[in-house]
């Protein structure tokens, strides 16, 4: 072993100042060189003397897929063989810059960086095993794990150079940007088929979620949480019934915070259900759906409405107009659901805390661990499982503070597992929301003015100034309102509302409101426009011709305009999801039928066409569209969280239902071959789904359903409206 | 005490006979495989084999189990090649993962019983285990491909 490697550290600012923080994405570092027993040329991948090329997952692996994909990428221009390739999911630390996996950023954050990494790694090898030929580099080539002098036919694979070779090649940040970067016609490993990497484990049992750690000496917590989600005061607790209860260990009475520890998981509940805990239920005991709902209409005129997107002069244009309309949209609070409940394990040694569980942000978590426990970062070590499903929810660090808490008072290891009930009802919900839309058309039945008042809780405001703009407003919930259709005359105006219910970001986050109301309201003016919706929406599409595109191929293998059986419909929408910045354009054809008698609506059919740029991996994109329409049917059609008494009325899956495999439709998928700088594909298809469902059932019927869950009742309602 | 033979052993815990056999197989015996999802029955990510058939552990109780032989994801197939688990990894059915253990224990009942399931049939066995990522689509046509290679 002779590498002796000269590399300077270094960071990249990366390029998600969307977040609104800075964002420093290490790119090609420098790690201890004393312990150069491997090849380590960033944080984000290794080679090892035994040939094997191990790329640092740094993002949350909750069944998109990543580490695959993200590992195609390196291996692309590292040249590595992609049977050597493996991956792993670090234990948190700076050194990999933000830990954060939301919003499909994951592949178009990186996609660039990491390119970058493999093409350097590579260059570095090629220049060492040339060296040690004593040749140029630019006389040899690397190609799966070798590098080769093509004159003289020596060889030298990449494990026998990071054990025998001396690789000394270094990059300044300036150099990273001048390598060429391999022509996507090029690629062999970007875009070609290639099984999940993950997946084996997960047909076995041996896949590691959080929820599957174990400790010596571990005990089992469970929280007596409050009657109502937020405000309430804990005014006395009573454990003498719970210290009878066989297992017991001990009671944790913090400020926030009630607990019971026990030797067992049902010895727990039992010790936590004899527990006598009263509580003040605050300010929030009478908040209900009804009173919610209440305050969003009065915000929605009220005079702290705030400009978030604006352009030209709405009011001067929706004056001059010929026809006008205005439409409001509703939709209901939506859980996660991920099929995990919220867990952890965390223990405290010697002013350490380990914390074993699976977060989608791990830079938030650490954070907010050290804050809570008064400790610095470096005594936090946060340790990845997979995911048991994500959608959002695992954003959220409340559970390892609990168990931290917890940890750091019995002194032994301590794994907390909530029940379904208490993780539907701890959730960070998406927002309800109501949204007014008014459009003026003008002569050729063309919008020419666009007013959208959106009001929502803000999940932003809850994390602190960093996810808020200077007016105070989330953009994460608002993205979607400043849609790309070529409206000369648009306006967006937000109100953030606390309603005493907390909100987070779920799947596919704002556009799945936004977008509703954009694309449904669009349906309307293309009606009272008396022209085709296709037609109504390619023609203000001059500004996006990949989305116009993507709505052409869908609207064409869905059949748009070929008769249907009645009560049947099909309808569309178009999306710029999950950001404006970065688009990646979908749009969809839903067939559904409708029974006029019940108002229960049938999907029978998704035609989905997206355009993403480079695919990485063309199944797993496959695989995440399919999902995101399906996740999208459950929340267009069944999933309405209710508020009662200050707390979400639902429960478990019985009351609050998602989708089964009975009510799955046809789905067809159009993948747009590309060779645009990629974006993600985890969100999008979600948020076509509500809109083109409820255009389809106006198609089919002629009843227009502005409130999702698009729910029988509703329907009905519809019906009788038009009626 | 009880002994319970799971995956073919003979294996006695420390449990009250109301325990739900899930705990027991996941925080005493640590197979993790089984997973917990809502400890009502609804979602069927716990799903097991009691003698042959697919039971829901977090239903079941420890002193319902005692004398029945209890299949988990870790005793399906020796190496993890029941033609189900091939089917999925052939399919690449799992997204997230964590309901798959459950799926596949339904999914190999229904074959054990029904070897060549109709759409219909294959819906109506598996609409009780629910995927939150909903990779439903693959699941049926994982089910269908170890049914032509005699799952």
């Amino acid at each position: 072993m002779t590498t002796r490697l000269t590399r300077r550290a270094f960071l990249a600012t990366g390029t998600a100042a969307s977040v609104g923080l800075t964002i420093r994405f290490p790119l090609f570092g420098a790690p201890d060189a004393a312990a150069a027993a491997a090849f380590d040329p960033s944080p984000m991948l290794t080679i090892t003397p035994d040939g094997l090329v191990t790329v640092h997952i740094t993002k949350a692996e909750m069944g998109q897929g990543v580490g695959t994909a993200l590992a195609q990428i390196v291996a692309e221009e590292l040249e590595a063989d992609w049977k050597d390739v493996r991956i792993d999911y670090p234990t948190a630390n700076e050194k990999y810059g933000l830990m954060l996996t939301g919003g499909s950023w994951s592949v178009n954050w990186t996609f660039d960086a990491l390119s970058r990494a493999g093409a350097a790694s590579r260059l570095a090898l090629v220049d060492a095993a040339a060296a040690s030929w004593n040749v140029p580099a630019a006389e040899c080539v690397a190609e799966r794990g070798v590098v080769r002098h093509l004159s003289s036919g020596r060889s030298l694979s990449y494990g026998e150079i990071v054990k025998r070779v001396p690789i000394t090649k270094t990059f300044s940040e300036d150099d990273l940007k001048k390598i060429a970067l391999k022509k996507p016609a090029d690629y062999r490993v970007v875009g070609k088929w290639t099984p999940r990497l993950d997946i084996p484990d997960k047909v076995t049992g041996k896949a590691k979620f959080g929820i599957d750690t174990f400790l010596p000496n571990m005990v089992y917590a469970k929280v007596a949480y409050p009657p109502t989600r937020e405000g309430a005061t804990r005014t006395a607790v009573d454990d003498s019934a719970a210290k009878r209860v066989k297992g017991y260990v001990a009671t944790v009475a913090l400020p926030d915070l009630v607990a019971v520890v026990a030797t067992s998981y049902e010895a727990a509940v039992k010790a936590r259900d004899a527990l006598k805990v009263t509580w003040d239920p605050g300010p929030n005991a009478s908040v209900s759906t009804e009173s919610i709902f209440a305050k969003f209409s009065q915000a929605k005129d009220d005079p702290a409405l705030q400009s978030w997107h604006e352009v030209g002069d709405v009011k001067t244009a929706m004056g001059s107009a010929a026809k006008r309309h205005e439409a409001t949209y509703m939709t209901d609070y939506v859980a996660h659901m991920q099929m995990e409940p919220m867990n952890c394990v965390a223990s405290f040694k010697d002013g350490v805390f380990d914390v074993y569980t699976g977060s989608q942000f791990q830079t938030f978590a650490v954070g907010t661990l050290a804050a809570v426990l008064k400790t610095d970062a470096k005594n936090i070590r946060l340790h990845q499982h997979y995911l048991g499903g994500g959608f959002g929810r695992r954003l959220e660090p409340d559970i390892m503070v609990e168990t931290a808490l917890i940890a750091r008072e019995v002194k032994r290891p301590v794994k907390l597992i909530r029940s379904r009930e208490e993780d539907l009802r701890r959730d960070f919900y998406r927002s309800a929301t109501l949204q007014v839309v008014r459009a003026a058309l003008g002569a050729d039945g063309k919008p020419v003015a666009w007013d959208n008042t959106l009001v929502a809780s803000h999940p932003g405001r809850r994390w602190g100034p960093d996810f808020v703009d200077k007016k105070g407003l989330d953009q994460f919930a608002l993205n979607g309102a400043d849609h790309v259709y070529a409206i000369p005359n648009q306006i967006v105006r937000a109100i953030p509302v606390e309603t005493g219910i907390s909100v987070g970001y779920v799947r596919a986050v704002a556009p799945n409101y936004t977008f509703f109301a954009v694309e449904t309201f669009m349906d309307e003016l293309a009606k009272l426009a008396g022209v085709d919706p296709l037609q109504y929406r390619l023609s203000l599409l001059g500004d996006a011709p990949r989305l116009a595109r993507v709505l052409k191929l869908a609207a064409e293998r869905a059949n748009w305009g070929a008769p249907l059986p009645p009560n049947t419909g099909r309808g569309l929408a178009c999306v710029s999801a999950q950001e404006k910045k970065t688009p990646t354009w979908t749009a969809s054809v839903v067939q559904a039928r409708v029974d006029p008698a019940s108002g229960n609506v049938q999907v029978e059919k998704i035609t989905c066409a997206v355009d993403c740029g480079i695919v990485v991996n063309p199944d797993g994109a496959r695989s995440q569209i399919e999902g995101s329409l399906l996740f999208g049917v459950s929340n267009a059609l069944k999933e309405r969280g209710t508020v009662a008494n200050g707390a979400l009325v639902q429960s478990n899956f019985h009351d609050y239902q998602v989708l089964r495999m009975n009510e799955v439709p046809e789905i067809e998928v159009h993948l747009v071959e590309s060779t645009e700088y990629p974006t993600g594909l985890g969100e999008p298809g979600t948020t076509t789904v509500a809109p083109a469902l409820s255009n389809a059932i106006f198609a089919a019927t002629g009843a227009r359903v502005r409130q999702v869950p698009l729910l029988p009742d509703r329907v009905l309602a519809a019906l009788r409206a038009k009626a | 005490m009880a002994t319970l033979l799971i995956n073919g052993k003979s294996r006695t815990v420390d449990a009250d006979p109301d325990t739900p056999l899930l705990w027991v197989i996941r925080e005493r015996l640590q197979l993790t495989g089984t997973k917990f999802g809502c400890g009502m029955a609804q979602c069927g990510a716990c799903t097991v084999h009691l003698d042959g058939q697919p039971v829901r552990s977090c239903q079941t109780t420890v002193a319902q189990a005692a004398g029945k032989k209890i299949t988990t994801i870790e005793g399906l197939h020796p190496e993890g090649r029941h033609p189900v688990q091939l089917a999925w990894v052939a399919e690449q059915v799992p997204q997230c993962g964590y309901c798959q253990s459950g799926q596949i224990m339904s999914a190999a009942a229904l074959l054990a019983k029904n070897p060549n399931p109709s759409d219909a049939q294959i819906v109506d066995a598996m609409s009780g285990n629910i995927c939150r990522c909903a990779t439903y689509p693959r699941i049926k046509r994982a089910i269908k491909r170890a049914a032509q290679q005699g799952g």
